[in-house]
């Protein structure tokens, strides 16, 4: 069972560019009475199954931009790194507030665009082309290669910074402001967006995954089936992604960018514990 | 080889031996479980109860090279190098890429990848989420 959970989350893993432990976590604690300590050590090891598994095949097929996810991923583990200092010293709940309000307002725009394939006619950010984080990637639905071209780089970059800020104060997950700052802020196509993010969540979590080792908290009888299904998921999520078009991707993201700003809202305000 | 084939062929090494290793170590103990009622190694359970810990954790290298040093080797230990592998591979994909970035002489990717490399070792002893 835990097994083709797994298979099933690291699927929409690579498709969605998330780490799967929004969907794991709550199965394992809920359905299978994982202790939280177990599931939070099993989540990290997905997280890093999934990259694995769906940034080799996005690398290879020219989806995720590996400039891009290096790049960002700078400016996430700098706010992983400070939030985690800032533990204590930082209201976390105000900027759960800030972050739920944010998500709400990235949720309105992705309905905006939600029928927009690719972003045309942008001008390119002089920053982008310093660091060369522009790209093209062969789009087999719309049957050719989508040259495209990141924009708002600082502003993209001061998002990755506040989810990695986030990530640290609260040690959660953040694949899913990765894509948004991507595909919101940056204007890329959904799938390069998704693509990266799944490169780059597992730079991100590889930094705390020995500590939960450490802790005792990874559970090998636990924790194997879950990288097992969770590989093998991730493996055809990237042979499914490439016959989805952006739209489709968007669609599928919306949900998730609804309940995590609901969640994120109601945790921020206390009436959620 | 381009830094995007790089990083991509040392993800899914990682990944296929880390597979190979869990799947390995998962069959060992099956077999193990049905040749003895205790297929879990004494020693390592009773320093684990010792320590207030599952049984079935493995929480620090040493403990791991120890229960591997022995023969057989725990079947669990071979798992659990199934996971560390799994859980180091990405660091070792920046180090893969930062080579091909050098090869390349892009230095503002170099500097990237070792200013990366330096944030994950921090991260690692901050317990910084992912």
């Amino acid at each position: 069972m835990i097994l083709g959970t797994s298979t099933v989350a690291g699927v929409l893993g690579a498709i969605l560019g998330l780490g799967g432990g929004i969907l794991l976590v709550p199965l394992l604690t809920l359905f299978f009475g994982v202790s939280l300590p177990y599931a939070m050590g099993a989540s990290v090891l997905s997280v890093i199954a999934t990259s694995c598994g769906a940034a080799a095949g996005h690398l290879s097929s020219g989806l995720a931009n590996i400039r891009l996810g290096l790049f960002l991923a700078l400016f996430t583990v700098t706010g992983a790194l400070a939030g985690a200092n800032l533990v204590g010293v930082m209201p976390a709940r105000a900027l759960q507030t800030l972050f739920g309000l944010a998500l709400a307002y990235s949720a309105f725009v992705t309905i905006r665009q939600l029928h927009v394939e690719v972003v045309d006619s942008l001008v390119a950010d002089p920053l982008a082309q310093r660091f060369g984080l522009d790209g093209v990637y062969g789009d087999r639905v719309l049957g050719r290669d989508v040259a495209y071209h990141a924009v708002h780089v600082r502003a993209g970059a001061a998002v990755m910074f506040g989810a990695g800020l986030l990530s640290g104060l609260l040690g959660i997950g953040s694949g899913a402001f990765k894509v948004l700052a991507m595909d919101t802020v940056m204007r890329l196509p959904m799938k390069v967006s998704t693509a990266t993010s799944n490169f780059m969540i597992g730079l991100t979590a590889a930094a705390s995954a020995g500590v939960y080792f450490g802790r005792g908290d990874i559970h090998p009888v636990i924790a194997t089936p879950v990288a097992l299904g969770v590989l093998v998921g991730s493996f055809v999520g990237t042979r499914v992604i490439g016959r989805l078009s952006n739209t489709t991707v968007r669609k599928l993201f919306l949900p998730i960018v609804l309940y995590l700003a609901l969640s994120m809202l109601l945790h921020g305000l206390g009436v959620l514990r | 080889m381009t830094p995007e084939r790089a990083v991509s062929r040392v993800l899914f090494l990682g990944g296929f031996l880390a597979v190979a290793l869990m799947i390995g170590g998962l069959a060992a103990l099956e077999l193990r479980a049905l040749r003895t009622a205790h297929p879990l190694d004494i020693a390592h359970v009773v320093e684990n109860r010792e320590a207030g810990r599952s049984v079935d954790v493995f929480v620090s290298v040493p403990q791991l090279a120890r229960a591997l040093a022995r023969w057989p080797p725990s079947p669990l230990a071979v798992i659990v190098v199934g996971i560390v592998v799994l859980l180091a591979t990405p660091a070792v994909g920046v180090v893969a890429a930062l080579i091909a970035f050098a090869r390349e002489h892009d230095r503002r990717y170099v500097v990237i990848c070792v200013a990366l490399l330096v944030g994950l070792v921090t991260g690692f002893f901050l317990n910084v989420g992912g």
